[in-house]
């Protein structure tokens, strides 16, 4: 274990190394508790301008709600999250975040949920109807600008959350567990979309996943979160080429890298799935 | 026209892409719905004859009365005068009672600060205000308002307000995450969320609203169709007396009607039992 930290105490400055820039996102030593529940604890990271990092863990072991202090929806205990030179204390422009659950407003059309984020940002009328349809285009739901989103199926209601996000032009994407709601093959296709479109407009992005076949596909890095309460377990490489396709998918290298989160995963989900509630 | 009265108004907010449904269900219905309609007045018609001095209003004599009543301009200036204040007072009662609902679902402070309050009045006959609203307000078209409005006012502020409590976590989430104001979220997203809940208050409001205005016509005397009724019954006309409460009860499900409209035409994305 101790070695193991050593390796994720070492890695943080690889990111910016790797991306050779700035890192756009530097976590320190974050904390968080729920009463006497400690949920994570001395979280340290990095993510580059144009780097996606993947964080995986077993379920209930607080990736989203590392997510939310990152994006600072609710607060944290100690350390701290910096975007840019900007200490992070309550959700901050320039970072959008995509949701599991969507959290389209069913009662908005697609334009009007994609143009949301714009308003809220107080963007003046003309810039709304230049961008909005742009995002729409760009993440292929041109055609269903006036559909209600209980008309739509998952994955479009996802194309549409995610065009929500991009439309504020941010430079952070926050994505949690974005496709877990999803059907798998529609998943699949998401994935490369979403890959597509990052290549198109790259940003800095963390993406919370409990799939290791998915953060490894997209993934410049994969952060393992272990235990309670939970830490960065290991932070492993994916030298994977880019632009990643589904060519990647049957790349030896590819199998590899997914047997390594695999095995570092499984040996932890095997301890939390055989622990007794106190 | 009954029919199709009849079965908008027991499905308000069906999406109008289930033509299907409504031909099957209607046929079914209407025939039992004649037959029951039939024998009521039938039974009202006889007994009424055999046991009953003339001036008693009968069917047959409320349908005689029917035209020259509503051509009779009293009765429609009355008619005129109800529903106006009827119409004002709901509107006045929405605006505060959206507002108010909104802030006593939001706001703990708020909360802590009226929710008795509300409930108390909400609880309290509204024929027991009018006496001192008539001190207030006078013999005269202002109480009524009064009386319609606090007959209103609650019911919106508590189906607005449970509404506003009720709003998914997962909406006020993505408002944060957009740095929405306080005020855009309570206005743009806790309102819309709110609706369904804002309808029913509405509903509800609506039926309590005529109440309150025949109630305080029937008090102070002030000209409505409340009035028209008292008066024509007092003076033995009571089939005339009888086709202003016909008209009464028309008011309520043409309001629902209303308000079933209104719902699919603009909230198409609301369905009944489809909320998360």
């Amino acid at each position: 274990m101790t070695s193991l930290q050593t390796t994720a105490a070492s890695n943080p400055g690889t990111a910016a190394a790797a991306s050779g820039s700035e890192p756009r996102i530097r976590v320190k030593g974050l904390g968080k508790h729920y009463g006497s529940l400690e949920v994570f604890r001395n979280i340290d990271f990095n993510v580059g301008e144009r780097e996606i990092v993947a964080i995986v863990g077993p379920s209930g072991c607080g990736k989203t709600t590392l997510l939310r202090c990152i994006d600072g929806l609710i607060p944290f205990d100690s350390g701290e999250v910096l975007v840019g030179n900007q200490r992070v204390t309550e959700p901050i422009a320039g970072v959008a975040m995509v949701f599991q659950h969507f959290g389209l407003f069913p009662w908005k059309t697609v334009s009007e949920n994609v143009a949301y984020g714009l308003r809220m940002a107080g963007a003046p009328k003309a810039e709304i109807e230049r961008r909005v349809p742009e995002f729409i285009k760009l993440v292929g739901l041109a055609g269903f600008e006036q559909a209600y989103p209980y008309q739509m199926s998952g994955g479009m209601q996802q194309r549409c959350g995610l065009a929500r996000a991009l439309a504020v032009g941010p430079n952070v994407l926050l994505m949690d567990e974005p496709f877990a709601a999803v059907d798998a093959q529609t998943r699949e296709i998401l994935q490369f979309e979403l890959l597509r479109i990052w290549e198109e407009r790259p940003t800095a992005m963390i993406f919370v996943t409990h799939s290791i076949e998915e953060a490894v596909l997209l993934g410049h890095r994969v952060i393992v979160l272990k235990g309670r309460p939970s830490g960065i377990h290991e932070i492993i490489d994916i030298d994977l080429p880019h632009p990643r396709t589904r060519d990647t998918l049957r790349k030896p290298r590819f199998a590899e890298l997914r047997e390594r989160v695999w095995s570092t995963l499984m040996r932890e989900a095997r301890e939390a799935e055989f622990v007794l509630e106190r | 026209m009954s029919e199709q009265t009849v079965t908008v108004s027991s499905a308000p907010a069906q999406p109008a892409a289930k033509p299907a449904a409504r031909e099957t269900r209607a046929p079914g219905t209407f025939g039992p719905r004649l037959v029951t309609g039939v024998a009521i007045l039938g039974a009202w018609e006889f007994v009424v004859r055999a046991l009953a001095p003339a001036y008693v209003a009968k069917p047959s004599t409320v349908v005689m009365a029917f035209p020259h009543v509503i051509t009779d301009p009293a009765f429609l200036k009355a008619t005129g005068a109800t529903l106006a204040a009827v119409a004002e007072g709901l509107g006045i009662a929405l605006v505060f009672g959206t507002i108010i609902g909104l802030l006593l679902g939001r706001s703990v402070m708020f909360e802590r600060a009226i929710r008795h309050y509300v409930n108390g009045f909400y609880a309290l006959p509204m024929i027991v205000v009018l006496p001192l609203f008539s001190l207030w307000f006078g013999y005269s078209g202002a109480t009524r308002l009064a009386t319609i409005i606090f007959a209103a006012v609650f019911s919106i502020i508590l189906n607005v307000s449970d509404g506003a409590r009720s709003v998914p976590r997962e909406y006020m989430e993505v408002a944060r995450s957009f740095r929405s104001s306080r005020l855009s979220t309570l206005f743009g997203i806790v309102l819309p969320s709110s609706m369904p809940y804002l309808l029913a208050g509405i509903r509800l409001a609506a039926g309590r609203a005529l109440i309150g205005a025949v109630v305080a016509e029937f008090f102070l005397s002030v000209g409505g169709v409340g009035y028209y009724i008292l008066y024509n019954s007092r003076s033995y006309h009571h089939a005339e007396a009888f086709v202003g409460v016909l008209l009464l009860a028309a008011f309520g499900v043409g309001f629902e009607v209303l308000v079933g409209w209104t719902t699919q035409r603009f909230m198409p994305w609301y369905r009944r039992g489809d909320r998360g």
